[in-house]
This record gives C-alpha cells, sequence and structure tokens, in this order.
C-alpha cells in the first residue's frame, strides 16, 4: 500500500458515478461526485434519506465499486480493484463504525477488537497489546470481559469504534453513530469520536441526519439527489 | 477460525440439539455397522479360523459342508496339484447340546469341527472325547472341564479351552479332532456317516507366493470340475444370507448417511440465515468469504466429531449392556471410525449447501441496515 | 394460516431441506419395517401359515423342522397317550429342485414340506389355485411364483427327476428364504426315494395335533410335553417366534426403530426452534400490531403440520414405489399397518417437539418491539 506521509489525502474521490439497474430503468445513486478528505479530518454528510449518503459512505470504504470516476483511499488508487483487492483494502486501510452498532454477540468486547486482527494478519500479541491499549483509552479497561449484552448502549458504541480504530485506519466512515443513543450520550460519543480521531489524525466521515452533531466535525457535505450540493 | 470455535464454546445451547441428532444418527451408524459385522462374524467366524487358503468342496454340493464329501482318491488328485502345500480334511455337524443344569429343552445350538489341522488361535488339537469350544458359549456358563452332552445320542464332549470367534452360521463351535467328530456324527446322524478318510471338505495350503484364487482353479480344472473350490474368504462370503445381510445393511447405512447430509445442511443453512448480517459486518470489515466458511466447517466438523466421541461411547455402553446373544452386536474402532469419517464427510458436504448462500452476503448489508 | 403460507412460499429451500429429510427417514422406517417382517416372514412363514395348531419337534431338533427327527416310539408314545384328538406327521427337507418355465432353467434350493391331512399342515393363506389332491401336486410360495413356481408350472427333484406340479399359490409360506412347496405326506416321500433311492421310509420331522374340543392349545402343549423330555411341544406361534434367530432379528431392528422414532420429532422440532428464533423480532412486531399469540400459534402449528404431512407423504410415495420386489431373496411387501402406526406416532412426536418453539411464540413481549430489542438478542 502506497502511504506517502501525511499531505497524502485520505480520501480523494474524482468524478464519481454510481448507477444501480432497476428492472429497465436506472437508478443514478451518485452523479459525478467530487470529494476530499484530508488527514485527520472530520467531515459530517448530511443529507435525507435516499440522498446518496450510504453509497458514497460505501464506496469510500471499499465495499462498492463506483461506476465510473476515481477512488483513491489513503494514496492507493482503488477504482478498479476486484472483490478480492477491496476486501483487502477494508481490512488494512478503512475502519467502519455502523448504526446498529453490530458487535458479535458471543464476543467479549476485548474478543469484539481482537476479531480484525484474527480475520486479517494474525499478529497474535501485539494485537492483544493494542486491544488492550484502545479498551483503555475508551474507558473501558474493567468492562473488557463483558459480553455486549452487558454493556450499556454508550459502552457498546465505544467497543465499535475500538473495533474500528484496531487496524490502524487512514479513514473511519462513522454510519449514523448517534442514531441509537439519546441525544446526551450520543454528545458524548461524538465528543470521544473527536477526541480519538484528532489524537491520531485519522481522517473520518460521519453520516448522520442529526445537524446537532455537525459542530463536531469540521465541515459539513450536504448531498442531495446523488449530488454534493454544499460543500 | 477462533471465532467459530468461540462461538461453539459460548453458546453450545444453539448447537445442543443439532448434536443431539447427529450424536443420534452417529449411534444409529455404529449401531447398523455394529449389528451387521456381529451378524456377519457369527456366521462367519469358524470359516475364517481355517487353517488354509482354500476350501475344497464337491462340485454338487453347493459350497455346504453337510452336502460335500471328498474321497482319498479324490484328496491325493487335490494334494498333486501345482501351488498346493498341503490338505487337511475337514468335517461339520450341527446339533444340540445339554447341559447338566439347564432345562431339559434348554439346548445349546453348537456346530463340531473335526479338522485335521487345528484352528488359528489354537496350537493342537484336543485329545479323544474333547472339545475347545467357541467363546460364546462361556456366557452359556461353560467352563473348563464342563461336559457337554451332544445329540440325541448324548455324546460326552468335554471342555478342555477356549478360542474366539469362531462361530458357525449364529452357532458356536466346538473343535475336536477328526475321530472324535466321525464318533459323534455316526452315532447322532447315522444317515449322514462317513467312511474312515472320507471327510466333507478339504482345507488347503498353497505355496508361498502361490495365488489361493489361482490355486483353488487350478484344482477344480485337475478334478475334472468334481470339485468346487474357494478361498477362504470366497467360502465363508458365500454362506447362506451373508450376501445379502451386507448388501441390505449397507444401503440401510447409505441412505442413513444421505439423512446426515440434509440434517447438517440444513442445521447449517439455518445458522447461515440467521447469521447473515454479523456476516455482512465482519466482510464490511474486512473478513474473506473463505475464512468465514471455513469457521462453517470447522464448527461443522467439530460438532460432528464431538457427536461420534458421544455416539461411540453410547455404543461402547450399548453393547456392555446388551445381554450376550440377544442381538449379534460387535462393536469395533474400525467401525466406530468408519462411521465418525462417513459422518465428517457429511458434515462438510452438508456445509457445501451454505456456501452460496454466505458468498451472498453483501458487506454493504452492514452500512444503513437500520435506515 | 396466511402467515404460515406465505412463509412457506418464501423459503422453499428451507422447507424443502426439512421435509426431505423428514421423507427419507419416514421412508427408512418404513422400508425397514417391510424388511424386518420380510426376514420374518421368508424365515418362518411356512410355520405361521400352516393350519396345524401344535406342533411337536424332537427336542434335539432345536426347533428347525429340518433337524428334528420323531423316531417310532416318541410317534407311538404321542398316539397312544390320547392327548390330541388328532395326530399327523410332518416332512420336510430342502432339495435341489430345477424350476418349471418361468424361471431360467438353473437348479434352485427348494424346501418341500408334506402333511399328511389338510388339516394338520396344509398351508391357510391360498391366493391362487387349489391345495394338492394328489401324487405329483403341490402348492408353492406366491413370492416364488414368477421364479419357476407359478400354477401349471412343473418342477423337477434333483438328481432323481421326480415331477412335481404346482396346483396353487399361498402367501407368506416360504420356510429358510427358499422357494417352499406344500405336497402330500406321500409326494414328501416320493421326492426323498428320488434323491435317495436307498433311503427306507423316511422318519416325520414333527408331528401335527388337533387339541379335542374344550382343550386349549397350551394345555395340550403341556400335556404332551409331559410325555418325555425328548418332545418339544409348541403352539403353532411359538413355533414360530422361538425359532432360532426370529428373536435377535426382531431385537435389532426395535433398537434401530427406537434410534430412528427419535431422529424424526427432533429435526422437525429443532428446526422450528431455530426458525422461531430467526422470526423473534418479526413476531413481536406482529404481537405488538395486535396478532393474538394464538394467531401466531396456529400459524406454527400449520407450518408443523405442513412440513410433517409432506415429509409423510413424499416417504410413503417413496416407500409404495421401491418396496416392490425383493431384496437379498427377501420378498418386501406394502405394510399399511405400518405406515398408520408410524403416521401417528411421528405426527405425534413431530407436534409434541414443537411445543418447545410454541412456549417460545407464547413468551414474546410485545413492548419488546417498541424497545427494538427482539427475543432473538
Amino acid at each position: 500500500m502506497n502511504v506517502n506521509g501525511a499531505s497524502v489525502p485520505a480520501l480523494s474521490l474524482q468524478r464519481v458515478r454510481k448507477v444501480y439497474a432497476m428492472g429497465d430503468s436506472e437508478v443514478v445513486a451518485l452523479d459525478d461526485v467530487d470529494l476530499e478528505v484530508a488527514p485527520g479530518e472530520i467531515v459530517a454528510l448530511v443529507g435525507p434519506s435516499g440522498s446518496g449518503k450510504t453509497t458514497l459512505c460505501s464506496i469510500a470504504g471499499a465495499i462498492l465499486s463506483p461506476t465510473s470516476g476515481r477512488v483513491v483511499v489513503a494514496g492507493t488508487d482503488i477504482s478498479g480493484f476486484n472483490p478480492k483487492q477491496l476486501t483487502a483494502v477494508r481490512r488494512d486501510l478503512v475502519g467502519f463504525v455502523f448504526q446498529s452498532v453490530n458487535l458479535v454477540p458471543f464476543l467479549t468486547a476485548r474478543e469484539n477488537l481482537l476479531v480484525v486482527d484474527e480475520i486479517g494478519k494474525r499478529t497474535g500479541a501485539p494485537a492483544r497489546a493494542r486491544a488492550d491499549q484502545l479498551l483503555g483509552e475508551l474507558g473501558l479497561a474493567d468492562r473488557a470481559k463483558n459480553l455486549p449484552a452487558q454493556l450499556s448502549g454508550g459502552q457498546r458504541q465505544r467497543v465499535a469504534i475500538g473495533r474500528a480504530l484496531m487496524n490502524d485506519p487512514k479513514l473511519v466512515l462513522f454510519d449514523e453513530p448517534t442514531s441509537a443513543l439519546d441525544s446526551k450520550l450520543g454528545m458524548a460519543v461524538m465528543e470521544l469520536i473527536q477526541q480519538e480521531m484528532k489524537a491520531r489524525g485519522t481522517a473520518a466521515i460521519v453520516v448522520t441526519h442529526d445537524e446537532r452533531i455537525t459542530r463536531f466535525c469540521d465541515r459539513s457535505v450536504h448531498m442531495d439527489d446523488g449530488r454534493i450540493t454544499k460543500s | 477460525m477462533k471465532l467459530a470455535l468461540r462461538e461453539l464454546r459460548r453458546r453450545p445451547g444453539r448447537f445442543g440439539a443439532a448434536g443431539l441428532i447427529l450424536t443420534l444418527i452417529a449411534l444409529l451408524l455404529m449401531f447398523l455397522g455394529g449389528l451387521l459385522d456381529g451378524l456377519i462374524r457369527s456366521s462367519t467366524g469358524a470359516m475364517y479360523a481355517l487353517d488354509g487358503d482354500v476350501v475344497v468342496y464337491t462340485a454338487s454340493a453347493e459350497d455346504s459342508f453337510l452336502r460335500s464329501r471328498i474321497e482319498p482318491t479324490l484328496r491325493s488328485t487335490v494334494d498333486g496339484v501345482d501351488g498346493v502345500a498341503s490338505s487337511a480334511g475337514i468335517g461339520v455337524v450341527q446339533l444340540g447340546a445339554r447341559l447338566a443344569d439347564k432345562g431339559p429343552r434348554d439346548l445349546l445350538d453348537v456346530v463340531v469341527f473335526g479338522p485335521e489341522a487345528p484352528p488359528l488361535g489354537v496350537d493342537a488339537l484336543p485329545g479323544d472325547g474333547e472339545a475347545i469350544a467357541d467363546t460364546t458359549l462361556q456366557e452359556q456358563g461353560v467352563q473348563v472341564g464342563t461336559e457337554l452332552s451332544v445329540g440325541p445320542a448324548r455324546s460326552t464332549l468335554t471342555v478342555v479351552g477356549f478360542v474366539e470367534d469362531t462361530q458357525y452360521l449364529g452357532q458356536a463351535a466346538l473343535w475336536t479332532n477328526p475321530e472324535t467328530w466321525r464318533t459323534v456324527l455316526t452315532d447322532n446322524r447315522p444317515d449322514q456317516q462317513l467312511g474312515d478318510g472320507v471327510f466333507q471338505a478339504l482345507t488347503v495350503r498353497v505355496d508361498d507366493g502361490a495365488v489361493a484364487a489361482d490355486v483353488a482353479d487350478a484344482i477344480d480344472i485337475a478334478t475334472g470340475r468334481s470339485t468346487a473350490s474357494l478361498t477362504v474368504v470366497a467360502a465363508a462370503e458365500g454362506l447362506p444370507g451373508v450376501e445379502q445381510q451386507t448388501a441390505t445393511f449397507n444401503q440401510i447405512i447409505g441412505v442413513t448417511v444421505g439423512i446426515a447430509v440434509v440434517v447438517v445442511a440444513l442445521f447449517f443453512a439455518l445458522l447461515t440465515v440467521e447469521r447473515a448480517s454479523l456476516y455482512g459486518v465482519l466482510k464490511a470489515v474486512g473478513a474473506r468469504s473463505g475464512t468465514l466458511f471455513g469457521g462453517l466447517v470447522l464448527q461443522a466438523v467439530v460438532l460432528s466429531a464431538v457427536a461420534c466421541v458421544i455416539a461411540g461411547s453410547a455404543a461402547i455402553a450399548l453393547d456392555a449392556v446388551i445381554p450376550p446373544g440377544s442381538i449379534p452386536l460387535r462393536i469395533s474402532g474400525t467401525r466406530i471410525g468408519q462411521s465418525a469419517v462417513f459422518l465428517l464427510v457429511a458434515a462438510v458436504i452438508g456445509c457445501a449447501f451454505s456456501l452460496r448462500r454466505l458468498l451472498r452476503v453483501d458487506p454493504a448489508s452492514a452500512i444503513g441496515s437500520g435506515s | 394460516m396466511f402467515l404460515a403460507l406465505k412463509e412457506l412460499q418464501r423459503a422453499k429451500v428451507r422447507f424443502g431441506l426439512l421435509i426431505a429429510a423428514v421423507a427419507l427417514l419416514v421412508f427408512l422406517i418404513l422400508f425397514q419395517q417391510s424388511l424386518q417382517n420380510g426376514l420374518l416372514t421368508s424365515f418362518v412363514g411356512a410355520i405361521r401359515n400352516q393350519s396345524a395348531e401344535v406342533l411337536v419337534y424332537r427336542t434335539d431338533g432345536r426347533r428347525i423342522l429340518q433337524g428334528s427327527v420323531i423316531s417310532p416310539d416318541l410317534e407311538a408314545m404321542v398316539r397312544s397317550s390320547g392327548a390330541a384328538a388328532e395326530v399327523a406327521r410332518i416332512g420336510q427337507g430342502t432339495f435341489t429342485v430345477t424350476p418349471g418355465e418361468g424361471g431360467d432353467g438353473v437348479p434352485i434350493e427348494t424346501s418341500i414340506l408334506g402333511y399328511e391331512d389338510p388339516g394338520l399342515g396344509a398351508p391357510t393363506t391360498l391366493v391362487e389355485g387349489r391345495l394338492p389332491e394328489g401324487p405329483g401336486e403341490a402348492v408353492a410360495s406366491d413370492a416364488d411364483a414368477e421364479l419357476g413356481f407359478g400354477v401349471g408350472d412343473t418342477v423337477t427333484v434333483l438328481p432323481g427327476g421326480l415331477d412335481i406340479t404346482v396346483v396353487g399359490l399361498a402367501r407368506d409360506v416360504q420356510l429358510n428364504v427358499t422357494p417352499t412347496l406344500f405336497v402330500t405326506y406321500d409326494t414328501y416321500v416320493q421326492s426323498v426315494r428320488s434323491r435317495n433311492p436307498d433311503a427306507g421310509e423316511p422318519l416325520p420331522n414333527v408331528l401335527a395335533l388337533r387339541a379335542p374340543p374344550d382343550v386349549p392349545a397350551d394345555r395340550l402343549v403341556d400335556q404332551v410335553n409331559g410325555l418325555s423330555d425328548e418332545l418339544d411341544t409348541l403352539t403353532r406361534a411359538d413355533a414360530a417366534d422361538k425359532a432360532p434367530g426370529v428373536a435377535q432379528v426382531r431385537q435389532s431392528f426395535q433398537v434401530i426403530f427406537l434410534l430412528y422414532g427419535f431422529v424424526v420429532p427432533l429435526v422437525t422440532g429443532l428446526f422450528f426452534l431455530i426458525i422461531t428464533f430467526q422470526k423473534a423480532s418479526a413476531l413481536t412486531l406482529l404481537r405488538a400490531i395486535g396478532a393474538p399469540a394464538r394467531t401466531l400459534l396456529t400459524s406454527l402449528l400449520v407450518q408443523v403440520v405442513v412440513v410433517l404431512g409432506g415429509g409423510l407423504l413424499l416417504g410413503i410415495g417413496l416407500y409404495a414405489a421401491l418396496v416392490r420386489g425383493r431384496i437379498g431373496g427377501i420378498p418386501l411387501r406394502f405394510e399399511t399397518t405400518a405406515v398408520l402406526v408410524w403416521t401417528a406416532l411421528l405426527v405425534a412426536g413431530g407436534l409434541l417437539s414443537s411445543l418447545f418453539s410454541a412456549r417460545r411464540v407464547m413468551a414474546l413481549d410485545p413492548y419488546a418491539a417498541t424497545t427494538g430489542a427482539g427475543v432473538g438478542s
């Protein structure tokens, strides 16, 4: 992977277009989108349902391939990658925090972090040390052995953040990270995200409906009908 | 992989019912196989114990001792065939045996063998009026020194030792010397008595390096087809019922393995559906489909292996609990192992049904799933 | 109903696999039931389906017809005791026989069973033709009709060359899994002499007894057994059931049936339990929008019945299609009783095992839908 220090953008989308076939007609989910996210920058992606946020997020996170255009993640052009290569990009360069938390229910908090290592490089001891460190930083040291069911909503979200950071990603994608939480807890989680991203210099895109959380971000990008309307 | 094993350990309840079903199926496989082995053994054990490579009957006997008779002249023809190292006469008679402390109508089914060469597992033939008994007679209270009254003539045979695995068509063998057998036959079955030097059949040892089947053919050619010679294995398999039992049981075992495939397929297909969202997340964070499928197969294999261990123990326990003589069950390590291999293969094949569904899980499903 | 069937439609593969598993199991159980009955019938059918109510064996015969030989003094003892209203001889031997035109001409082992009195040893299950009336006539087991033992076929006893013509067929009268011919006692004696001209008058193998009026068969058995330890007297049913190997076959199959009988309800029970787990959130939602627990329960039971019914139908169909003919010389037959009994047992077992799922459905809390925490989570 080509990582050339801080000057390379964490994400660069150039004239990215995504078209879905729906029966005989076509639906344009992303329409010539350009977006650049600098290292350490936190971008809020705001827009109504169906505006293309999720598609943009999926393409940036190497889950989907664009129909046309160029996608560069941390200096690596992934536009023409096959599914196998995309899987490797997700594993090595990108982190995800999903809306419905999605922790593995039968694994402890610590093991949920180690899953990333197990399906990836399998470094063993270093991974365990990193998991412990992350749990400590996220205030979960005493919860390491708890199963998700034994954790509060906020704690679960913090475990999910820890999991996203396990592979030391260049870009973390947050999909509505506060929607399942009450507003006070939501704000606390956003504060934590801001703090953790800034401390690591990791770029982040936060997909949200909620205008209130944009204040934790460096800038907001608005989407509508597959286009970026305000940036 | 660790993920798969952890799930098995942390959520045993989820696999409990499937494990129970697989255990029952494994037990069925082992039981069916053990029953087949037991039936075949109780029919053919004595044949495999014969000290020889080829059994020679007369052609008209349809491979049965009772209808066969080999005259000394025919025997000398056999002895002269290339590849024949030595021959030994053998005779058989099936009778009821009385034990002093049993009821008057409570007879033991025995078959008196009178071979010139002692059976495998026996060093020397016993003296006149003595017999070496099959170990299954021990379950009936027969011990060394027990006197058995054999047949309507009440011929007395004294048991002087035991040998394992020498049943013949479900009856326990009593190994005597040829003279004793001849006396017992004459006294109890006067209609079947044979002259001196005449035996019912011959067992033939072939020269080192000679192929038993070829020597058997050569014997039949040399005797002008007045003999029917078979290798010991062919003679055992040719006993009434052996082939049919084997074919029938193997078909039943085959269908049972098929059921195991369907059960595993069903269970893991359901599990895959249930885990679709989890798989979506894992794929989104970079797990390969191969890794996830490997985990699934590992779970199936571990589950089946555990089922086999429990079923194997249960089969051994069943074998110990079943009263001797009721069900001809013979549980062997080989059979347990073979059943385990069948079940493990069935488990892997069953998992394959989930592969397509697993490949189809879209990592994109993890994003925006709640909206 | 609507819900249950909609789901069946949507998840065809899943339900299809389950139905296939149940069908295979049903088929195996029924097939083995036929196999067991066929095996027992072809071993001792000739004893079970002959007319003599009580049979006297020689003790040394160990309850094998051919192994038993009644000496003249024993026969005289039974006749003179006056215990039985009627005493008649039965003789039985295994012969090599060239079958009639229907067969392939290859000589086969055949049991010939001769009786003196049609009321004491003739087959009771005549399905075609008539009983033998004169010398050289026989009733054959109908399972072997197509092997050259059909009505009108003439078979030849080797090596003497005695011809016997089949004049009737009886059902389930095989002995020791060989074609079986019921003949008059004279024809039996001729068969023995044709094989071995030096044989004198062959001794009867067993004696058939008729009990005097008012004397039950059991008492006659005790009376005759009291005459001598050399005599082993049995009722017809005991003679069949206590023949060597019969009990072993029964017990072996019982264990097999027991194991299969457990597997079917377990497979169905497990399946529905998992499905209920999977559907927990959907079911909770349905409860929240006002579906009574009873509706959901009915829907579950409808599916269980559809699966069991489908599996049973398919399994029985497969069984009906494949059970014709014979396996390893054993004639197999569609066993209606077995089908009915196993259908009842498996439906009951399947419904019982689905109670676990039913309990789970009943325990669903509609409130959980509002908090987003399904039962499965």
